[in-house]
């Protein structure tokens, strides 16, 4: 399948933190998990891809096309969610809503009102009355509102119940199945155990594996994906 | 661009700023330093900074599908546009006072500054200081707004004392003069010159600042 995000050598230097060489690709029609500690660097990688955190050097490329210079025509292409929904708290979901669409081409309103109606969510309601794992599904229906064919979620089922959780990874595999790429972090293991086919591990700035999941696992002799992270992160402290 | 300049204008920008436009009219009264008018229709923009900062409006337009550099140029395009309308607006005062109302009692003993064309031209110089000092410092880190005003501040306080002392000093009287003299062209040439000029430099330097800034 070919690859719709390529990473090379993405670095980015904090007085206290180095995000390292990071490289990694994620292919059309796959969920790729995107795991590693608290401060790992997984938010700083995903905002990195967008120029949201200015890298010192390497390059992002999506759909073949660098970066730099493609803004424009990549960004409608993707949809980015980062936890939850936390700009213009007094507006209301409908009016952040509309005010989202007008910017895509491709936003689609019966898949607007699909998602709104799965996630449960009220459009005259202000932002700032959702709960935590409200904000998160509002979050997610904007990015899932204008056929993304690539979607990048920090920690999209943070804060979401059981049964949500178990929705929106359906809702994932089945946009996967469409052949969206979706690269997601998560510290719930157990959702990529479910459905993720690829995993990129990041510690301390560095990519540390980027394979299969089977192979993922295969590698760290079997087990669940906890399991292996617990398994990697005490190795290192040993 | 367009959709930018729309959202900056009626989703972002809160009704204060378009009120302050308001403001403008005190170009009429006598007897006071009329050029203060530009820094309160600065200080409505200035208010809209602080909505859209409480708003985490910077990152949610970052993320919308635009450039990120086309973020810093639809806050300049918002502000050159109510800035063009104060303009506007007080140009129409302005020819107003020049005309019909020139020989009115309270403008020809004015001691204070007259509506006039050098006026007009101090006014694009306060809104200049304004995109340049406020904006521009603004994008140095895309959330303080506390600094760059404090800067507009007294560099606009500094052309109120300027402008209005300029018309006492010998020769320069019809600076003030309640009709058209061709001196006023001087100010108004300043005027028409920096303003452009400074808010395309300050919008170049932002987008320059805004492309490596880390959200």
């Amino acid at each position: 399948m070919r690859d719709v995000l390529t990473v090379r050598n993405l670095t980015k230097t904090y007085p206290a933190f180095k995000l390292d060489g990071v490289s990694f690709t994620v292919a059309a029609g796959s969920i790729t998990g995107f795991i590693g500690r608290n401060g790992a660097g997984k938010t700083t990688t995903l905002k990195s891809l967008l120029n949201l955190v200015h890298p010192d050097s390497g390059e992002v490329c999506f759909f073949g096309l660098p970066w730099a210079g493609n803004e424009e025509t990549i960004k409608p292409r993707i949809g980015f969610a980062s936890g939850g929904t936390d700009w213009y708290p007094r507006k209301t979901v409908g009016q952040l809503a509309r005010q989202t669409a007008v910017f895509y081409p491709a936003w689609d309103e019966e898949a607007y009102r699909k998602y709104l109606t799965l996630f449960a969510l009220d459009e005259g309601k202000k932002v700032r009355e959702l709960s935590e794992g409200m904000r998160v599904k509002f979050s997610l229906l904007l990015a899932l509102s204008h056929h993304a064919e690539f979607l990048l979620l920090d920690e999209p089922t943070s804060g979401l119940d059981p049964v949500s959780r178990d929705e929106l990874l359906t809702v994932f595999r089945g946009l996967a199945d469409e052949g969206v790429a979706i690269l997601f972090s998560t510290h719930i293991t157990s959702d990529l155990d479910k459905c993720a086919d690829a995993i990129t591990y990041i510690k301390n700035g560095r990519i540390v594996a980027s394979e299969q999941k089977a192979a993922f696992i295969d590698a760290y002799g079997g087990g669940t994906l906890e399991e292996i992270m617990l398994h990697i992160e005490k190795e290192a402290s040993l | 661009m367009k959709e930018l300049l729309k959202k900056e204008a009626f989703f972002t920008a809160p009704k204060l700023t378009w009120i302050f436009l308001a403001f403008a009219v005190m170009a009429l009264i006598p007897g006071y330093p009329i050029l203060t008018g530009a820094f309160y229709i600065c200080f409505g923009l200035f208010q809209s900074y602080q909505t859209a900062r409480e708003a985490n409006d910077i990152l949610y337009t970052a993320m919308l599908p635009v450039k990120k550099t086309a973020v810093v140029r639809a806050k300049f395009a918002f502000a050159c546009l109510i800035e063009g309308l104060a303009f506007l607006l007080s140009s129409v005062l302005t020819a107003l006072r020049m005309t019909l109302l020139a020989h009115a009692a309270p403008y020809e003993t004015n001691a204070m500054m007259n509506a006039n064309v050098a006026f007009l031209g101090y006014m694009l110089l306060a809104f200049a200081l304004f995109n340049l000092f406020f904006i521009g410092g603004f994008f140095k880190t895309a959330h303080k707004i506390g600094r760059p005003f404090l800067t507009y501040g007294i560099a606009v306080l500094l052309l109120v004392a300027v402008a209005e002392t300029l018309h006492f000093l010998p020769g320069l009287t019809p600076l003030n003069a309640t009709t058209f003299d061709p001196l006023q062209l001087v100010p108004f040439a300043v005027g028409a010159v920096a303003f452009p000029l400074l808010t395309v430099c300050a919008e170049k330097t932002a987008e320059k600042r805004f492309e490596k800034l880390d959200l």
